[in-house]
């Protein structure tokens, strides 16, 4: 129940589109999209970030990443990463 | 004998030596040949080495069958979320060590201004609009039989082009032709169609189905419809409705596929012709259409503000000339009719039509509105395609690019309406002539394409201007009226046009027409709402 009152926080802020939560094989736990885009983003995005990662690491090993945001002409992505899960938020940045 | 006694006395000469049997020597000639064909002739033999052959055989030991094959999703939306093993403790713990970082960022981000006005430009921007091909079907031509409609595939790769008349105003029986040109083909002959359908009847309207690429529907003039397979070369037609007591009195003007709400992969079909009936088909064995729900608009049922021609005798219908549904709504539909009307209608209308019925379904009455009407019959709508694909969570702010439709008529003027009100939020005057046809691009949610009968495709962008188009297209030489024009689906961002003399050219847009800026979609909703106001 904190889960989900968490989430709907995230949900609830200024132009926020989406929001997921996938675990660390990429399967999706918590969604506020459709199955099949869920299906789509989690596959892709977890991806991207192992690939961010690891880039981070191979340039700095001490180094690690803490937050990835991709900026497009739509909306912006943002995802927090960790050992085990995966936060993903979509959000309109329209002003 | 006469010698034998006279000549006694002197010598005899030896008789019987003149005629005894003698053998006479024969000349003999020797043969050359034998001895000159042996001279020549030498013996040869000729033979291939031997050639090593070995006896191998191949077998893999193992095999295993394997079938890969897509298809649609069934209609039940998986709840993954039950079959995954979530352990909510770290689930709890991960989401209140991010919560934070990442409202700071959504919270930086809402008030951020480092990216405004920052584009980037991926690809060259092409800044000229070009006529890509020019098609046409010499037979059809020769018998001056114009393009009455457009369509292009699933893929976006194969634009069909249907041959009729338009101006024929009684019963036409001749012969129309459906054709197909596959653009992406290396060995594109202009003047020769991929597949050339004959139709006994003047073919009015054609479609191309949503998700299989080779199959078409068409409206005739005699009011039927028939469905054809662009891969069978044997047979095309594959259905039909024929003439029954349900089809069609008039022609059909528009085909559409409509996806059942049922069975996710079934489509069904939906004609729309003058007798004012609006019927949907569905399948049945042995290649037959069969009515499985229908409309019919009837001047009485018509929800009027305005006034309608009353006619006092018996029931009028009003002959419907074009549809477009809703992309928000799914039973919410646009039609334009004769009359002059726009009409907003619903397929979930209870009420039984007034019309004299002799289908095997009843017909409903679908009008719920009447928009404020053109000066002529009204001959395309089209709704916009732009909606919010992501569920907002915040219902509030839905937006208004769903309710927005185009309608043009024989007067020359495009009106912008909202589904929400009967005054049009816009009227401007394209041509003198008539409009034949109006298509919101599906790329940009500002930009529409008008067909004139001046023989000119205009093309408005609201972000540059309200007032005039942007840009112009020529069909040609001649004025021609250009009947119809159609958006491709795909990436390619083709327009093509069909005129009046039988050809049908595919026109490369410039970038500024394909691709979408970075806010086009509230720019849409902004200029609605400050319309309304």
């Amino acid at each position: 129940a904190e889960v989900e009152e968490t989430l709907k926080r995230i949900q609830a802020h200024k132009g926020v589109i989406a929001t997921m939560v996938i675990n660390a094989e990429g399967i999706p736990i918590r969604t506020t999209l459709d199955n099949s885009t869920t299906v789509q983003y989690a596959g892709l995005l977890h991806q991207l970030t192992t690939k961010a990662r690891s880039t981070v690491r191979d340039i700095d090993p001490q180094n690690d990443l803490t937050f990835l945001r991709i900026r497009s002409k739509k909306h912006e992505i943002m995802i927090a990463p960790d050992k085990e899960y995966l936060l993903i938020v979509i959000q309109n940045p329209c002003e | 004998h006469g010698n034998r006694r006279r000549g006694l006395a002197g010598p005899r000469p030896p008789l019987a030596a003149m005629f005894a049997d003698r053998s006479v020597v024969g000349a003999e000639v020797e043969s050359l040949w034998r001895s000159a064909q042996s001279a020549r002739c030498e013996a040869k033999s000729c033979q291939t080495g031997k050639i090593s052959t070995v006896e191998t055989a191949v077998q893999s030991h193992t095999s295993r069958d394997a079938g890969v094959q897509t298809e649609q999703s069934k209609d039940a939306v998986q709840d993954f979320q039950l079959e995954v093993q979530v352990d909510y403790a770290s689930l709890l713990s991960f989401l209140q060590r991010v919560e934070d970082a990442v409202i700071q960022e959504l919270n930086k981000n809402w008030k951020s201004r480092a990216f405004d006005g920052f584009e980037v430009n991926w690809t060259d921007q092409n800044e000229t609009v070009l006529c890509l091909h020019t098609l046409s079907y010499p037979e059809a031509q020769d018998r001056d039989l114009q393009v009455t409609s457009l369509s292009w595939n699933a893929t976006g790769s194969v634009v069909a082009c249907s041959y009729g008349r338009l101006d024929g105003g009684d019963w036409s029986t001749e012969k129309s032709y459906v054709c197909t040109w596959n653009l992406d083909r290396r060995g594109l002959n202009p003047q020769c169609p991929d597949l050339v359908v004959d139709v006994p009847s003047s073919v009015m309207c054609v479609a191309f189905h949503p998700s299989q690429p080779a199959l078409i529907a068409g409206g005739l003039f005699s009011g039927e419809l028939v469905v054809w397979d662009t891969s069978r070369r044997e047979d095309p037609v594959i259905w039909r409705t024929g003439m029954t007591d349900d089809t069609h009195t008039d022609p059909v003007y528009q085909v559409d596929w409509l996806p059942d709400a049922k069975h996710r992969n079934h489509h069904r079909l939906l004609s729309v012709s003058t007798d004012g009936q609006i019927l949907v088909w569905r399948e049945e064995r042995e290649g037959r259409l069969a009515l499985a729900e229908g409309f019919a608009l009837v001047a009485q049922q018509v929800p009027c503000r305005a006034q309608l021609k009353k006619v006092a005798w018996g029931d009028v219908a009003i002959g419907v000339t074009s549809l477009s549904f809703s992309h928000f709504d799914p039973h919410v539909f646009v039609v334009g009719v004769e009359g002059g009307y726009s009409l907003k209608c619903s397929m979930a209308a209870e009420t039984l039509a007034l019309h004299r019925s002799g289908s095997s379904v009843p017909l409903r009455a679908p009008a719920e509105l009447t928009f404020s009407p053109h000066s002529g019959p009204v001959y395309s709508v089209s709704c916009s395609p732009f909606h919010r694909q992501v569920l907002p969570v915040n219902t509030s702010a839905v937006g208004w690019t769903q309710n927005l439709f185009l309608s043009c008529g024989t007067d020359g003027h495009v009106h912008l309406h909202s589904l929400l009100q009967t005054q049009p939020l816009l009227s401007l005057q394209l041509s003198k002539k008539y409009l034949f046809c109006v298509r919101w691009s599906p790329v940009r949610p500002l930009v529409f394409a008008a067909a004139s009968g001046e023989g000119a495709v205009h093309l408005f962008d609201f972000e540059k201007s309200l007032q005039k188009p942007v840009l112009s297209i020529k069909q040609g030489a001649g004025k021609h009226p250009v009947y119809c024009a159609e958006f491709s689906r795909g990436q390619s961002g083709l327009l093509a046009t069909g005129d009046a003399a039988g050809t049908v050219r595919v026109w490369q847009l410039s970038s500024g027409f394909t691709e979408q800026g970075p806010r086009e979609r509230n720019r849409l909703e902004q200029l609605a709402s400050e319309l309304t106001d």
